[in-house]
């Protein structure tokens, strides 16, 4: 992200009045009302799971081919692909304390004040490991599905083998959340709670410890994903947020294109820290001093 | 050593700028290029970013290297750049957004190899 789109993006932000995004389509009104009306992450899912009959578990024979090296469609700059424009603000509606943060936090990269946790290595967690760029893998037996990002080598284990979430004095924050799921046909249902803080993306609203996320993936032709996906987080988000999420299968003919261990820190000239002023700039280059100017 | 700085870039410029996933892109002065002639010392093929270091020679003949920053392979291979493309010692000239502070350094934009090649390290965001 540029900063002078950055600059354009946060002075946009002091109006609200003036980015209001578009209306949502009927479809997409459909799905934001689906949240509002259960309430809950935990409550959407049981719905999902009553109306499928407790769904189907899948056999070797039944797994459906996911295979193949994918990579989301939409930029990677904005949680939901419907947001096309750095002159519009994220299409969540936020709490108070939430748009505060979020313009605080769109003030300073306009200013040329930026740094990403992910420059020190950490990994991207849930739910923003739906929305980083590169290549992703998904997996599926019969009792788990692997949900594979290239990316720190983060992957989802999604449990559809009927387990549900460890108990409430159990729980603690987890990079990638706790994931259970079922199938309802070639639906695979998911359910994920117990996520740490975080943000979407950089230019977009932070999540808290409560978030919780619903997602329905499904293969709809054979180079695409389509994953419907409420975030409920009560202290952030004033209701849920719903966004489709499109990976698109890459062509791969002559094998080129394969996932390899992600090591953040192999390469010295890699390293970032955070300044004094809170932004973000390389450290010590392995060809030049630092005083090279 | 030949080195453009070019004015100010175009909105389409802008809006191809690369994701930079694993830091912002604050350090880089994205409305400035600089186009450098020199050989590759090194081609870092590493994640989360690559790096094409390139010897620059200027009129005296004192050598700096520049250092040139990439996505890392999975998205330098989508672009059609391998590590084989860029041995120690080819020829290049290689236009990037310099850094902010002046260090030799830049967010790689486009290189042309010696033998004429032209490679756009960004071209592998594309989806296909």
């Amino acid at each position: 992200m540029t900063p002078r789109i950055l600059a354009a993006l946060a002075l946009t932000a002091l109006s609200l009045t003036a980015t209001a995004q578009t209306a949502p389509s009927a479809e997409k009104q459909r799905m934001i009302d689906l949240g509002i009306e259960h309430g809950t992450a935990r409550a959407l899912y049981d719905h999902f799971k009553q109306e499928a009959r407790g769904g189907q578990a899948l056999t070797w024979r039944t797994v459906p081919d996911w295979t193949g090296i994918w990579t989301r469609e939409a930029s990677p700059f904005f949680w939901d692909p419907d947001q096309t424009s750095t002159t519009a603000l994220p299409t969540a509606k936020l709490t108070p304390e939430h748009q505060r943060l979020l313009k605080d936090k769109l003030d300073k990269v306009a200013k040329g004040i930026e740094f990403d946790p992910l420059s020190n290595c950490e990994p991207a967690g849930m739910p923003r490991w739906l929305v980083e760029p590169f290549l992703k893998e998904f997996v599926v037996t019969p009792q788990e599905v692997y949900l594979v990002n290239e990316m720190q080598n983060e992957m989802r284990r999604i449990y559809t083998d009927g387990r549900d979430h460890p108990s409430a004095a159990d729980a603690y924050p987890l990079w990638e959340g706790d994931s259970i799921g079922f199938w309802n046909g070639d639906k695979l249902v998911i359910h994920t709670a117990q996520m740490r803080a975080g943000q979407y993306q950089r230019i977009q609203p932070f999540y808290t410890e409560q978030v919780e996320t619903v997602e329905i993936w499904q293969k709809t032709d054979p180079t695409t994903m389509v994953v419907d996906v409420w975030s409920f987080d009560p202290p952030a988000l004033a209701e849920p947020w719903y966004t489709r999420q499109v990976y698109k299968q890459l062509s791969n003919d002559d094998k080129s294109l394969r996932i390899r261990y992600w090591n953040c820190g192999e390469n010295q000239n890699n390293a970032v820290e955070k300044t004094d002023t809170g932004t973000s700039d390389f450290s010590n280059f392995t060809f030049t001093p630092k005083d090279d100017k | 050593m030949r080195r453009v700085l070019s004015g100010v870039l175009g909105l389409a410029t802008m809006l191809a700028a690369p994701a930079f996933a694993h830091h912002s892109a604050v350090m880089f002065d994205d409305q400035k290029e600089v186009t450098v002639t020199g050989t590759v010392k090194e081609f870092q093929y590493t994640n989360p970013h690559s790096w094409l270091l390139v010897d620059v020679k200027d009129d005296k003949g004192n050598v700096t290297t520049w250092g040139f920053e990439a996505e890392g392979p999975s998205t330098l291979t989508r672009a059609g750049i391998r590590r084989s493309d860029f041995a120690p010692g080819t020829e290049i000239t290689i236009t990037g957004n310099p850094m902010k502070d002046g260090r030799p350094a830049a967010a790689w934009v486009r290189a042309t190899r010696g033998d004429g090649k032209q490679f756009d390290p960004r071209a592998g965001f594309a989806i296909k």
